[in-house]
């Protein structure tokens, strides 16, 4: 079989829903399913408010300071201060034991939360008593935040400063509405990011801010991939009566793949840092970080598509340009033609039209603009 | 499409990667790891009098801000009962660290009696009434006979001191904003020292900080109302020296190091080679799939993505030796995220390739069709990144500074790398293929 034969001839569509969605061949209405997506957030958000609300953050040692023990070394060590401090019940996470050396000698330095507080002088004890060494030879003190409000004060400013430019540059590369529906998009993913650390009462410390800014920045990324097919669809179907739910049906269904593919690409490196990292190797600190990175991945992808993309809908379909649009929006195969390149054929158009023969005219100036090439002469030998 | 000119850049930028990268092993120039993983200096100090808490943590943020003015990033400086301990990470000797913590004192302001070339002869000093001292200047060739103090480095707002040129004249200066309680103390030394006042018959108003007069400006108005300007003959380094001796001067209090400690990573080694190790795994099992999945134009990701490495490791490797921005656990997982970005960059030009292979082109012809919308999806999106590391990097600070930085450097290798190494290699690969095979399609296809 010649490879010319097969040149300019249609894929056949693909009979199970994988091989179409390997195919790019889909016709989901996500359009017509946006309420389900946004019910969804709507849930989490009420969850993530109400959990701070109630339950608020766990900050760390880092934010709110906490109690440190100078513990002599000699027959002590940093596993077991670890050790210590698990028997007790202590949390370490978040928790910073380190070994210092100066003239005087070697000790263990262990620092955790002010919570902990009320227990500094049992612990005290209890840390001479495992290095040997005399009550009073372990010293205890309360550590203030390493992170000042000044910190904190001057990354606010700055994500404003951000938040204003990208809302401008967005606008100007493609246009307003679609600024606002990636910054409603990338915020939300950052409140359920914060809302999942609080209902599991994780230990927020500067590595967790950190996986936050990380979190902004791809949900951001994510959803300027999905916008910029949009806006090319959005060219390419606007001389056409069809709705922008048609624009937004198609251009989801033509990323769909490329969305599963990043963020499983994306997600497996974070997982074998969760599991392998974590899990087997036994660091503490990969954990957390990388728990907060896999949500924060998972609702980036999640919300470009039914977040921002519905929004955008929404505002797009009452926009001057259209508002006006007739067509009710296509769905099964004459979405599935669209979603593979064509472009929209006749149509019924919605029961509120009063004047149903304007839209056949022109379903049928499309259909001939759209006609098959007419088949070239054969030459004459 | 011009052949040779996408060999060049493919061959071109491979060679220069390849070199930066070897240069940087061969001097083992290799990124500076974070105090959380490598551990480093720690200085403890101690104020010179008893402070309240509040004073304190003054004093903690304004040896942040100092440290990292200075170019010392991400120190991790807090408050453990009544010192204040400095951690600096990838500082590895203590004379290193105790002169880099060296960055509180108290300035006071002194009229000056008299200067002169020298010293001052011992018969005069044995006479002089309380209060006055023979101070010699910063550039050791005067000694200068001061009055009491006056007030202290106080009277200015924080951080407010800043070197300046005179557009008019080409002239150094420094300018330095009065704070509001602090206005009347220096508008009443200056008013004296105008008129040549008995306490101040020089004119001349002296910046002390160490025993030593910094500066001793003449007063050329009797009040000022927000904002203090100093000229004279400077070079630039001076004037830089002097906006950081005012600025140093805004401690509420004088601290001394007191001890200077080594510090192990808290994070510990098995930590960074627990990244490390999960990394690889991630991503080796990542490119399995990619390979199953697009089959041989993976081949692309997979030596894209060497290169992207190399150009990120030689990048970091180099920004962290000259900024002194320590490779924190954060920035390595961070790093890991950006491989995801990174990616997320050929999908979508496989992707849209393979549709432009359905939609019945050839791989040849489609292949710089998809590069073109791929690249500007993907610049779109990057720049958002890039601006987002840029403001970041400028208005924040500590470890979040950090993260911006290596976000951005990770955003900017994606970049070169897809435009110099992914957009030739494909379109090259692509003109020797005639059907779907290349992505994965089927012959037919």
């Amino acid at each position: 079989m010649s490879v010319n034969e097969t040149r300019g001839e249609a894929m056949a569509v693909g009979p199970t829903g994988r091989s179409r969605l390997f195919r790019g061949q889909t016709a989901i209405d996500f359009y017509g399913r946006r309420r389900l997506g946004l019910v969804t957030s709507l849930v989490l958000l009420v969850v993530t408010i109400g959990s701070l609300g109630l339950r608020g953050l766990d900050l760390g040692i880092d934010f709110e300071g906490g109690v440190s023990w100078d513990v002599p070394a000699a027959e002590f060590g940093v596993d077991a201060a670890a050790d210590l401090l698990e028997e007790q019940g202590v949390s370490t996470d978040g928790a910073r034991i380190q070994l210092r050396s100066s003239e005087s000698g070697e000790f263990v330095k262990i620092q955790v939360e002010a919570a902990e507080g009320d227990r500094a002088e049992e612990l005290r004890a209890l840390f001479a008593a495992a290095a040997g060494v005399a009550v009073d030879d372990v010293g205890v003190n309360l550590v203030s935040s390493s992170w000042g409000s000044d910190v904190t004060a001057k990354a606010i400013r700055a994500l404003l400063v951000f938040l204003v430019l990208v809302a401008v540059f967005i606008s100007i590369r493609f246009e307003w509405r679609m600024a606002l529906a990636a910054i409603v998009a990338m915020l939300h993913d950052v409140v359920i990011s914060v809302g999942i650390y609080s209902v599991f009462g994780f230990v927020v410390t500067p590595a967790t801010v950190i996986a936050f800014l990380t979190i902004l920045g791809y949900s951001l990324y994510d959803t300027i991939v999905v916008f910029d097919r949009v806006r090319e669809n959005e060219a390419r179907l606007a001389a056409h009566r069809a709705p922008f739910a048609d624009v937004t049906n198609i251009s989801m269904n033509q990323v769909i793949m490329r969305s599963v593919n990043t963020s499983v690409s994306s997600v497996v490196p974070v997982v074998s840092l969760l599991l392998i990292g974590a899990g087997l190797l036994g660091a503490s600190t990969l954990s957390e970080f990388a728990v907060a990175l896999l949500i924060g991945m998972v609702t980036g992808a999640y919300s470009s598509i039914f977040i921002a993309a519905p929004l955008l809908a929404v505002l797009k379909g009452s926009s001057p340009e259209w508002r006006d649009r007739r067509w009710v929006r296509a769905e099964g195969e004459p979405l599935r033609s669209m979603v593979m390149g064509g472009l929209p054929a006749g149509r019924r158009v919605r029961d509120d039209d009063e004047t149903p023969g304007d839209s056949r005219a022109v379903a049928d100036a499309a259909s001939v603009l759209n006609h098959a090439p007419r088949p070239r002469r054969k030459k004459r030998r | 499409m011009n052949r040779r000119a996408l060999w060049g850049s493919l061959i071109g930028f491979v060679l220069v990667v390849a070199a930066l990268l070897g240069v940087n092993l061969a001097t083992e120039n290799h990124p500076v790891l974070g105090l959380d993983l490598q551990g480093g200096v720690s200085v403890i100090l101690q104020p010179t009098e008893e402070v309240g808490e509040e004073d304190l943590d003054t004093v903690r943020s304004l040896i942040r801000d100092e440290l990292e003015s200075l170019g010392i990033a991400e120190p991790d400086v807090r408050v453990e009962g009544t010192n204040i301990v400095v951690d600096l990470p990838g500082v590895k000797d203590q004379a290193q660290a105790l002169e880099a913590v060296d960055v509180a004192g108290i300035v006071t302001l002194r009229p000056v009696l008299l200067c002169q070339p020298g010293a001052i002869s011992p018969e005069l000093l044995e006479s002089l009434p309380a209060g006055q001292e023979a101070l010699p200047t910063a550039d050791g060739l005067q000694t200068c006979l001061v009055g009491p103090p006056g007030g202290t480095g106080e009277v200015f707002a924080r951080g407010s001191a800043s070197p300046q040129i005179d557009q008019s004249s080409g002239r150094w200066l420094v300018t330095v904003d009065l704070r509001e309680d602090g206005q009347a103390v220096w508008n009443a030394l200056a008013a004296a020292c105008f008129a040549g006042d008995v306490s101040c018959p020089s004119r001349q108003l002296a910046i002390v900080l160490d025993d030593v007069v910094q500066s001793a400006p003449t007063v050329n108005q009797p009040s000022f109302s927000t904002g203090v300007e100093i000229t004279g003959a400077f070079t630039e380094e001076e004037v830089r020296s002097l906006a950081r001796v005012l600025n140093r001067g805004a401690f509420p209090v004088d601290v001394e190091a007191q001890r200077v400690e080594t510090v192990s990573p808290t994070a510990g080694s098995d930590s960074l080679r627990a990244a490390i190790i999960a990394g690889i795994v991630g991503v080796a099992v990542m490119l399995l799939g990619l390979v199953l999945y697009y089959r041989r134009i993976a081949v692309v990701v997979v030596a894209g993505l060497v290169v992207w490495g190399a150009t990120v490791f030689s990048l970091a490797a180099f920004v962290s030796q000259a900024t002194n921005y320590a490779l924190s656990l954060a920035g390595v997982t961070g790093i890991i995220v950006a491989i995801g970005v990174t990616i997320d960059s050929y999908i979508v030009l496989f992707e849209r390739l393979k549709d432009e292979v359905r939609a019945g082109r050839t791989p040849r012809n489609a292949a710089p069709r998809s590069f073109q919308s791929t690249w500007r999806t993907i610049l779109t999106a990057d720049l958002v990144s890039v601006m987002a590391s840029a403001i970041l990097f400028w208005l924040s600070v500590g470890s979040v500074k950090g993260f911006a930085l290596y976000l951005g450097l990770t955003t900017l290798a994606d970049l070169a790398v897809c435009y110099l190494f992914t957009r030739p290699a494909v379109i090259l690969m692509a003109s020797r293929h005639r059907d779907g095979r290349l992505v994965g399609l089927g012959a037919r296809a």
